[in-house]
């Protein structure tokens, strides 16, 4: 998700060719060719200009509906809906062959990952592995990070693993029972946060945890883009 | 015009349309051929391809212009109507090459969305369980259902105040 606004201009993308199985987006405008993970013109008059990052998430839409009951979602368009994904896409495609592999440390190809960039780092972390934990206390570099499984037991946020205006780390743990609003409690200020990262009891209520960017994608890509990265849920 | 002349002539113009012909193929051929699924782009070729897509239009304009000044010509010195039939299949081809060039194929298998519309969350059809990509800005709340967005790969989008490009 990327902002159109860029060197004093509003961009218009098309679909233009694929890179190693990232797609690549031409703009109307400039005619400049777009990389569609990292939001860089790699070839055109804007070459070497970036699109800044949307912070944004994949959820289930039960849980964002939850959370935002008056947003909107786009439509269909009849004319093409027959050719729509079907709702297990994303795990047909985990079949489909790549171009471009790195067998490293046991990784699969198609490996879901959910990838963070911080701190001059990258570290993918194994989604399979998260939805497991459920709570994932780790560092990307020197950032803190909390990765966070919603109650639906598949979408995931980050955030950074500090409380704004406290000091140390704030120990948060899943709370056990089921109880609407609040997923995870934190030891410093026994405050209780709801999924969106934000505390909904406790001396901490009204405060949020500042949001980390994180990319949900296949190993064989975030690694082709992120040569350095580390990996959680796997020995190095 | 003397006989020899005229065969220089023939040839200059045959040799024009072979440039043509071959200018206006490889900028439609080459970066078709680099930048397909299911193929590895090394970035220097993906760099070369993509300098190729940006000059493309201009190269097959003027490969066409040549191409039709050439058959002119040609007509006027070739009188066997079997060569005048060939030249203007030639010159036909680079015409041929040009419309292609302007045909981008992703857009044709995907159809990017300029203008999406959109519908409040208790009025769209969608299970519980389809996976939606969201974002946030200001109050406006906008999802985005993976089944079309992985169709469509970018939309175009204005959220709150901000113009976003959605993709996937």
């Amino acid at each position: 998700m990327w902002t159109r606004d860029v060197a004093g201009l509003r961009l218009t993308f098309h679909l233009a060719g694929i890179n190693n199985q990232n797609f690549l987006m031409r703009d109307e405008e400039t005619g400049s060719y777009w990389q569609q993970i990292s939001g860089v013109a790699v070839s055109g008059p804007l070459k070497g200009q970036r699109l800044t990052l949307v912070e944004s998430d994949e959820l289930l839409f039960a849980t964002w509906k939850a959370e935002e009951p008056s947003g909107t979602v786009l439509k269909d368009v009849q004319a093409f809906s027959a050719e729509y994904s079907p709702k297990d896409w994303d795990v047909k495609m985990r079949r489909a062959r790549t171009v471009i592999n790195f067998p490293e440390h046991g990784m699969k190809s198609r490996d879901l990952i959910l990838g963070i960039q911080a701190s001059e780092a990258s570290r993918a972390f194994l989604y399979d592995k998260v939805v497991k934990d459920k709570l994932v206390k780790d560092h990307v570099g020197m950032e803190p990070v909390l990765l966070v499984v919603g109650a639906d037991g598949q979408s995931v946020r980050a955030f950074r693993d500090r409380i704004p205006d406290t000091a140390g780390a704030p120990e948060f743990y899943r709370l056990a029972a089921n109880k609407p609003g609040a997923l995870l409690m934190d030891a410093a200020t026994g405050s209780e946060w709801n999924f969106q990262g934000c505390a909904t009891s406790g001396t901490a209520k009204g405060t949020c945890l500042e949001r980390i960017p994180m990319l949900k994608d296949y190993w064989f890509d975030w690694r082709n883009y992120n040569p350095n990265t580390t990996i959680y849920g796997k020995s190095q | 015009m003397t006989p020899d002349s005229g065969k220089r002539t023939r040839r200059r113009l045959a040799l024009v349309w072979l440039l043509c012909l071959t200018g206006s193929f490889l900028a439609v051929a080459y970066p078709l051929y680099v930048i397909r699924p299911f193929r590895a782009q090394g970035p220097q070729e993906l760099a070369v391809a993509l300098v190729v897509l940006r000059f493309r239009p201009a190269i097959v304009v003027i490969c066409t212009g040549a191409a039709l000044a050439a058959l002119v010509w040609y007509w006027r010195v070739q009188t066997r109507i079997v060569w005048r039939l060939l030249a203007v299949a030639g010159t036909a081809l680079v015409a041929l090459l040009a419309l292609a060039a302007r045909v981008n194929v992703y857009e044709l298998m995907f159809h990017h969305l300029d203008h999406p519309e959109f519908a409040a969350a208790d009025r769209v059809k969608l299970d519980d369980d389809e996976k939606v990509i969201v974002v946030k800005i200001g109050d406006a709340a906008r999802a985005y259902p993976i089944r079309s967005i992985s169709y469509h790969h970018v939309v175009n989008d204005v959220v709150g105040q901000e113009a976003i490009v959605a993709t996937y």
